[in-house]
């Protein structure tokens, strides 16, 4: 019964020892992390960003379903333990949607081994639709997880730091600002024209599309000309475009550990993939 | 529809990549240039940055399928601005719906090609071809019906060319027909859409890039419901089709056996198709056969 002791220790040591120095870390971590005072350290919009560019790269190189998936799980866990699976499952339903027609697809058209379920399929064709289907859900939910708590503006910034051109910055600022504007009084105007019986459920499509094309067309109309009086009141003030606000500190210490666990966990990841 | 993250092969993601930068980096040269010589350049295509943006996660209602789905905006944008700005807006509107999981991070390359270079310039061309022919809502509308249709066969042969490497036209008109029941409907859509905010635009505020265009003579109006009823019977037979089990044979073999029974394997047709492989066969077929046609449409008609 216990002839697992007198063979070879190694394996035995080294599980030992691995385990009860990761349950010491784990303990300080916890501890470290419930310290009053302490309010978690925010990840760097830049290793971020680079990190989920790596990620997607990785997943989508990942020959074994079963690993995206796991990521698939790990996001939704998060999701679910900050509170934002609400959100997060209401993003996920275009990507599911774009990987179910590929699935579907896939399934019905490519390989040569049929497989009868009333319909005739393909096994490939289901296996690679199953592992792009994976990989969609792995590298949504990653990017929903990891962008959904930055805001636009921070990641425009970061772009900055990554040498994207001025001009398209400031594009992207004013963009980010006419946006949330835009919005807004697109749907002041929508309850203005519903109150005017606009949009009724009896009028046909065309009426539907003028009352659409009515509001667009009112809102760009009104908007260039208040955007233009706007900006020249910001040229006028001194504005220039191209001109950075924001001076960003180099990354620290801890950030660039991060970032170097972070490629080495998905370098070891896909290695391991790529093994089995 | 956009592509997500996780979809495309990391070769295709960076080739998408190369082709876009060069268009953003021509679009931003025109730009600069422009913002030099007029300041207020730049809000302005920002503000068509945003309603691109907007209109396009923004539902509108498409009949048919009787559910609402969002338009491409792209065509609609290179009429105001021009098609390389379109580019450079299309490329940050798919940055920022990348924080809505609509499209991803990895495939702004791939989807500012289909949406930002195929669907504006795409539409862009049709605007400029049929601007001095028809009247103003028409140019825009069939500006948005192509740079719409355009926008989905680019992303179909996008997926094709990254899923299915070995067969890349048979995916890929089967994924232009898979997108068909909601994208057909919406090309319509797009085409109601801009055709309407064009002339909306036009009647409100003079702009520099829109021009009011010409009234249609019956012909044109005639050939162009006789080509939308055409497409819209094949479409929708073909999609019947297949999954009734034909595998997308399409005429093929009909037209073989019923109008050229004799045709000789070493035609010219049979060897042309060889040669230019069969969409660009058939596309010059087609171009042949309409410009020899219209050009002595009247000639004809006269003698009949």
């Amino acid at each position: 019964m216990l002839e697992w002791l007198t063979t070879d220790p190694l394996n035995g040591i080294i599980i030992t020892i691995t385990f009860f120095i990761s349950v010491i870390i784990g303990r300080y971590l916890r501890m470290k992390r419930a310290a009053p005072g302490n309010k978690g350290k925010l990840v760097d919009p830049r290793i971020k960003i680079l990190f989920l560019f790596i990620l997607i790269i990785s997943i989508t190189l990942m020959k074994h379903w079963y690993f995206p998936t796991g990521i698939t799980v790990i996001c939704t866990l998060f999701a679910l333990k900050s509170k934002i699976f609400q959100n997060f499952s209401r993003k996920m339903i275009f990507p599911v949607i774009l990987a179910f027609f590929i699935v579907v697809i896939q399934g019905l058209t490519y390989g040569t081994n049929k497989i009868n379920y009333g319909i005739p399929l393909y096994s490939e064709g289901l296996d690679s639709g199953f592992l792009i289907f994976a990989r969609v859900i792995a590298a949504a939910s990653m990017g929903i997880l990891l962008l959904s708590n930055t805001p636009e503006n921070e990641i425009t910034e970061t772009m900055r730091w990554y040498r994207v051109p001025g001009t398209m910055l400031d594009i992207s600022s004013l963009m980010s600002r006419y946006i949330k504007a835009f919005s807004t009084e697109a749907k002041k105007m929508k309850w203005a024209q519903e109150s005017r019986c606009g949009f009724s459920k009896r009028s046909g499509f065309s009426n539907k599309m003028h009352d659409v094309a009515s509001i667009t067309g009112a809102l760009i109309t009104r908007a260039l000309v208040r955007a233009e009086l706007v900006y020249r009141a910001m040229l006028s003030r001194g504005w220039k475009h191209d001109r950075s606000f924001v001076s960003h500190q180099p990354l620290d210490h801890n950030d660039l550990l991060m970032g170097f666990v972070f490629a080495s966990g998905i370098m070891i990841l896909l290695g391991i993939d790529r093994m089995l | 529809m956009h592509i997500s993250d996780g979809i495309l092969e990391p070769e295709w993601i960076f080739f998408w990549y190369a082709i876009s930068i060069l268009f953003i980096a021509l679009g931003l040269r025109i730009i600069n240039k422009r913002i030099k010589a007029d300041p207020v350049y730049l809000p302005r295509i920002a503000l068509i940055g945003a309603v691109v943006f907007v209109i396009s996660v923004w539902h509108i209602p498409v009949p048919v399928t009787g559910s609402s789905s969002h338009p491409v905006g792209t065509p609609f944008a290179s009429i105001i601005i021009g098609p390389f700005a379109a580019v450079v807006i299309s490329s940050i509107a798919l940055f920022f719906q990348a924080f809505i999981a609509h499209g991803g991070l990895t495939t702004i390359g791939a989807n500012t090609f289909s949406m930002g270079i195929a669907g504006a310039f795409g539409g862009y061309f049709v605007y400029r071809l049929l601007k001095n022919i028809s009247p103003l809502w028409i140019s825009a509308g069939m500006a948005g019906l192509a740079g719409s249709m355009l926008t989905y066969m680019t992303t179909a042969l996008q997926l094709a060319l990254s899923l299915n490497p070995g067969n890349v036209i048979y995916y890929w008109k089967l994924y232009s027909l898979g997108f068909i029941p909601t994208q057909l409907p919406l090309a319509f859509a797009e085409f109601a859409f801009t055709a309407y905010v064009i002339k909306y635009i036009s009647e409100t505020k003079g702009m520099e890039n829109i021009q009011s265009g010409c009234t249609l003579d019956r012909f044109t109006i005639t050939a162009l419901m006789l080509m939308v009823s055409i497409i819209s019977i094949i479409a929708i037979g073909a999609y019947i089709g297949y999954p009734g089990g034909t595998n997308m044979a399409g005429i093929d073999s009909t037209v073989e056996a019923m109008a050229a029974p004799a045709a000789s394997p070493g035609g010219i047709g049979v060897r042309l198709m060889s040669v230019l492989g069969e969409p660009l066969g058939f596309a010059l077929v087609g171009i042949t056969g309409g410009l020899f046609t219209g050009y002595f449409w009247s000639e004809l008609r006269r003698k009949n």
